[in-house]
């Protein structure tokens, strides 16, 4: 009974963005640490995963929602610029770890919001 | 173990990578003008060789990489001759082999790798905020 109260798919698919924001942070994690490790090739989130999230908003199915698995890829758009052969860019990888921690913490605040408002449903203060 | 602070391994991975790079260009700084070793031979250049480790990880077919100290090489240029009849270790023509490490290069490694180790910082910083914030989930 009570599990329908978690299972709107906004609400479902906030807590799938905060999955992919603490992947990403790994991901960057992986490529500062490889920054000077020839040949390594950066990661990050799969690309396809974003399509497929939005394709399950649509849906409107929560279990759909559920279900997808956020997963890390070689980055293939990311072009080596150096003669290691190596794909990362340190300025680029700290403006997407900054840009990740404000996605991480808009999604908390969002997961906050909805639970305090199921507070005030319940208890009216 | 629950792990809060995502990506951590790899950053404390690099951290330490890092720290062994750095202890090897200042022993090459250090040695800069070693004409006898241990071995009687001039000091010879070392360089650190970086290699990625991937960390097992469930349900992925990729799972977040480790950088690793593979090994640390010896340089294996000849060393430089230097004139300097009087020196101990001049040859019977007057020459000192040194070793050829140009300091310019060494600082320049050095620089990068505090560069590196910054960011790793930097990385170590924004997990512990992102687990801050979600320690803070559903409190007002």
């Amino acid at each position: 009974m009570i599990d329908a109260l978690f299972n709107q798919p906004n609400y479902v698919a906030t807590k799938k963005m905060l999955d992919v924001a603490v992947l990403r942070q790994e991901a960057i994690a992986s490529n500062l640490s490889n920054l000077e490790t020839p040949n390594y090739k950066r990661v990050d989130v799969a690309p396809s995963f974003e399509a497929q999230l939005s394709q399950a908003v649509k849906s409107g199915d929560p279990t759909q929602i559920a279900t997808l698995e956020p997963r890390l890829a070689v980055d293939a758009s990311a072009i080596s610029g150096r003669s290691d052969g190596n794909t990362v860019s340190l300025e680029d990888e700290l403006l997407k770890m900054n840009q990740n921690t404000f996605e991480d913490a808009m999604e908390t605040q969002l997961i906050s919001g909805s639970l305090a408002k199921m507070r005030l449903a319940i208890t009216g203060h | 173990m629950i792990n809060l602070l995502t990506g951590i391994n790899s950053t404390s991975a690099a951290l330490d990578a890092e720290r062994t790079r750095m202890d090897v260009i200042s022993q090459n700084i250090a040695n800069v003008n070693t004409t006898h070793g241990p071995d009687g031979k001039p000091y010879q250049r070392q360089q650190v060789v970086f290699e990625t480790v991937l960390r097992a990880q469930q349900n992925s077919d990729l799972s977040a990489q480790e950088v690793h100290v593979a090994r640390i090489e010896k340089d294996s240029r000849p060393p430089r001759m230097i004139y300097m009849p009087g020196h101990p270790d001049a040859n019977d023509k007057g020459m000192v082999a040194t070793p050829d490490i140009n300091i310019h290069q060494e600082m320049a490694d050095l620089i990068a790798s505090s560069r590196t180790y910054e960011a790793n910082l930097a990385v170590a910083k924004n997990a512990r905020s992102m687990a801050m914030s979600a320690l803070s989930i559903g409190k007002h």
